[in-house]
């Protein structure tokens, strides 16, 4: 009977819905490691945001960042140790007149997709607008004065002052290089589809929905790409993208939950990475609070603080305890920060030391979707309570929570970190330095003049064991100081499938899709 | 009033519905807290950078100036650039809106198929058996969350059982829009053919009860022909009216489905666009939303009109 067929589908779904959960629960993971790359095939990598815009210069979004540099590449890159550059679009560079002159020899025989070849002009359009753009990312190419190109295949960087981290900041993403005048395009034209010099080139977008890039047949790395074409499409669902991996109608999955983590471990024909990252997550302390301004107050929340407890419950034992308010991947990182750990003994002693020793009552800022950060502030506030400290909650949107703590109306909250550049200052500059661009020191109101002037120090110091020094004195000072909650260091997570070969995320949270490649 | 005459009133009558709903939104969004520019920039911006986008954006004007700048690009047609894209936000919601109807109609489609013959076997075996199962089995398709519903259809038909559909996504051209469909709809039509069975099948008794219908049994028309020609003619109406309340609901409420079956529609569009403060899209999408909310009762109305010629045009 006809009337009878809905109910039938249902009940075979049902049914079947066990027997698929059971499978689902039951696959073991491999990994396929074939030596020799192939060329040929396409992947689609699925994301929980879409990307906003790939205009380099002035986006901020992780999620459009990491594909505009599959199109626009930079004259050095980072190496995979998030630690340091090496020679990408330029082969070397000289420093001249005490550091203050870098000049840059350009890789011979670099095209962009358009088959245009690249020369020193492209370069110094690039830079130059880049370093225009107020409203972006202008800001890290301050100390250049200006840029002048004495012939096509050199380019010389005239420096304000000298900048240590500079080769850092031209590899920095937005400095990627793009042809002379848009290519003959309006800005807003040639942004709506890029060219460059990268491993990819445009292909379509369906905004919301997917964006591809195909094969630069122009790549200066002869072989590379491996890949036809990668697409990156926009699931917000987690359990979707999941299911999409599993069925291989997507190749990787970006960032699945961390309670995933294990049983994508153990899904068949899927490989479960975590590749160390440069995130830090805080819970940051807010000054303009009195009780909050009190050292003693702050080590004894920092002290309070059970990193592990935090690390198993909400990133499901994948992290390690932060000891710095910088990451390990980082240059300069120091592991003897001493950064305050776990001591219920130290906390109570730092309470008895403090202006509030019968504790106080404090509000706690949490995303009202973020369920990590209610998980951790649950933890975080059931410690508290022996200082004395009442801790209660105020939920808010995203949006409105990034306002609060921006504007500095909260009095405790969460925030995190992932480096764009291979050097400290970045960071520095943003969580200590109070005019650091107006950030109020990471928007906790810290102003300790002493480390302020070392990390202006370490602005201009270009000797590396000096540089290293200073930064290892921030980070102890800092750390004393405890004008964070240091919480933990969590990597980037991402499933994908095992015929996926040479897929590696760097620190930063880039890849490179050039050495990507499918096995049969 | 002619049914022309009607349309036309009612069309009409759309206009200050749609303006005060826009009117409403635009302040309610707006005096929300949060701001476009800090979504957009991040939890690593500086207020100085923030500053200056607000500043392009003419986020730092009154609001009564944005609103009358506003205003004035919809009177031109023009409901503005989307914040987060940067691209026209009409385009960006037409963009979306087909696989929202898509979405809908297959749907509207497939809870009619379910309902009724189902609500003809539970009136015609009444008290019975058939008519227990009918009424309760549905039920556990309105009792399941629509999410875990849709997690099961795609684990059951998109990964295993052949892999009959493609585990989420729009697909590319009318078949492969239809066949990514199927499964979203599905899950929709067993949420809302329950409800849709319990309206036919009360009504079908009340008209398997009639004199009219007696007088056709009288006759020696079989029972089949009475239920299909006599009772469910005049059953339907009340159906096509519940059919219609709940699609207009639908509009709004298909969210859900499109973030587990991935599908870029305009729900999907709305949830993000208010996340990210991304006014332009917002009003946007509300005026699509509200046109089709008012359209949907319209035609549910005219449905109502030609099935019932008792109805009259007011």
């Amino acid at each position: 009977m006809k009337a009878g067929r809905p109910l039938l589908i249902l009940a075979l779904a049902l049914l079947a819905a066990a027997g698929a959960a059971a499978a689902f629960a039951g696959g073991k993971g491999t990994s396929n490691s074939a030596a020799t790359p192939q060329r040929g095939g396409s992947i689609t990598i699925a994301r929980q945001e879409d990307s906003q815009s790939f205009d380099k210069t002035n986006v901020f979004q992780n999620e459009s960042i990491w594909l505009a540099e599959q199109i626009m590449e930079p004259l050095y890159t980072v190496t995979a140790d998030g630690k340091s550059e090496k020679p990408w679009l330029a082969t070397s560079y000289t420093e001249s007149n005490g550091g203050k002159t870098y000049t840059f020899t350009l890789r011979k025989g670099v095209k962009f997709s358009n088959g245009q070849p690249m020369t020193s002009a492209d370069v110094k359009f690039s830079i130059d607008d880049a370093r225009a753009q107020s409203k972006g990312w202008g800001y890290l190419d301050a100390a250049i004065k200006n840029i002048t190109t004495p012939d096509p295949d050199h380019v010389v960087f005239h420096l304000k002052y000298n900048w240590a981290p500079f080769l850092a900041d031209i590899a920095l993403f937005a400095n990627g290089i793009i042809p002379n005048n848009f290519a003959g395009q309006t800005r807003k034209a040639f942004y709506e589809h890029p060219i460059g010099t990268g491993p990819f080139m445009w292909d379509k977008r369906v905004v919301g929905q997917s964006v591809t890039f195909q094969r630069n047949p122009y790549y200066w790395q002869k072989g590379k790409p491996y890949l036809d074409s990668v697409t990156w499409t926009y699931v917000s669902d987690q359990n979707t993208r999941e299911l999409q991996l599993e069925g291989n109608q997507i190749q990787v999955d970006e960032f699945p939950p961390f309670n995933s983590v294990e049983k994508l471990q153990h899904t068949g024909g899927v490989t479960m990475t975590l590749f160390p990252s440069t995130r830090t997550d805080y819970l940051e302390m807010n000054e303009d609070y009195a009780p909050l301004a009190d050292v003693h107050v702050r080590r004894a929340i920092s002290y309070a603080i059970d990193r592990n407890a935090i690390i198993k419950s909400v990133l499901f034992g994948h992290g390690k305890p932060a000891n710095s308010f910088l990451p390990p991947q980082v240059p300069f990182y120091s592991k003897n920060a001493g950064g305050l750990q776990y001591n219920m003994a130290q906390a109570k002693a730092e309470m008895a030391k403090s202006k509030f020793p019968n504790g106080f009552k404090v509000t706690m800022l949490v995303g009202s979707g973020a369920q990590d950060e209610q998980a951790t502030g649950q933890i975080v506030q059931s410690e508290l309570k022996p200082l004395g400290i009442n801790v209660s909650f105020v939920q808010q949107d995203t949006s409105t929570e990034f306002q609060n703590i921006q504007k500095m109306n909260y009095q405790l909250g969460f925030s995190y970190w992932t480096m764009d550049i291979a050097d400290p200052d970045e960071l520095v500059a943003f969580a200590i330095d109070p005019k650091g661009g107006g950030a109020h020191s990471f928007f906790t109101g810290y102003n300790n003049p002493k480390v302020i002037n070392l990390s202006h120090q370490a602005e201009r110091e270009t000797n590396i064991p000096k540089r290293a020094a200073l930064y290892a004195q921030i980070q102890k000072i800092a750390a004393q100081d405890a004008f964070m909650g240091f919480l933990d260091y969590a990597p980037f997570r991402y499933a994908y499938s095992n015929k996926l070969h040479g897929f590696f995320v760097y620190p930063l949270g880039n890849y490179h899709l050039e050495d990507a490649w499918l096995s049969k | 009033m002619t049914l022309g005459e009607y349309v036309v009133r009612r069309l009409l009558q759309m206009i200050p519905v749609v303006f005060g709903v826009t009117v409403l939104v635009f302040f309610m969004i707006h005096l929300v807290p949060g701001d476009p520019a800090r979504t957009i920039l991040g939890n690593q911006a500086t207020p100085a950078r923030v500053a200056l986008v607000r500043h392009a954006w003419g986020l730092d004007k009154p609001v009564y100036v944005q609103y009358w700048k506003f205003m004035g690009r919809v009177a031109h047609g023009n409901l503005g650039d989307s914040l987060f894209y940067g691209v026209s936000a009409g385009h960006l919601v037409l963009e979306r809106l087909p696989v929202t109807l898509w979405l809908i109609v297959l749907s509207a489609i497939f809870s009619v198929c379910i309902a009724v013959p189902l609500a003809a076997i539970a009136a015609t075996k009444a008290d019975r058996a058939p008519d227990h199962v009918v009424r309760a089995v549905p039920l556990i398709g309105l009792g399941f969350p629509a999410f875990y519903l849709g997690i099961l259809l795609l684990l059951v038909f998109g990964l295993n059982s052949g892999r009959l559909f493609p585990v989420g996504g729009y697909g590319s051209g009318f078949l492969g829009h239809l066949h990514s469909m199927i499964l979203p709809a599905l899950t929709v039509a067993l949420g809302l053919a329950p409800i849709l069975i319990r309206s036919l099948r009360a009504s079908l008794l009340e008209v398997l009860e009639s004199e009219y219908v007696a007088t056709a049994r009288s006759k020696g028309i079989s029972e089949q022909r009475v239920l299909r020609k006599h009772a469910l003619r005049n059953a339907i109406i009340s159906m096509v009216s519940v059919l219609g309340v709940n699609i207009g609901y639908l509009v709004g409420g298909t969210l859900v489905i499109e973030q587990v079956f991935a599908l870029p529609g305009i729900g999907q569009l709305m949830i993000n666009s208010i996340f990210n403060r991304d006014f332009p899209v917002v009003q946007a999408v509300t005026l699509v939303f509200a046109v089709m909310v008012v359209l949907v009762y319209l035609l549910t109305d005219v449905a109502h009109a030609l099935l019932d010629p008792r109805v009259r045009y007011e």
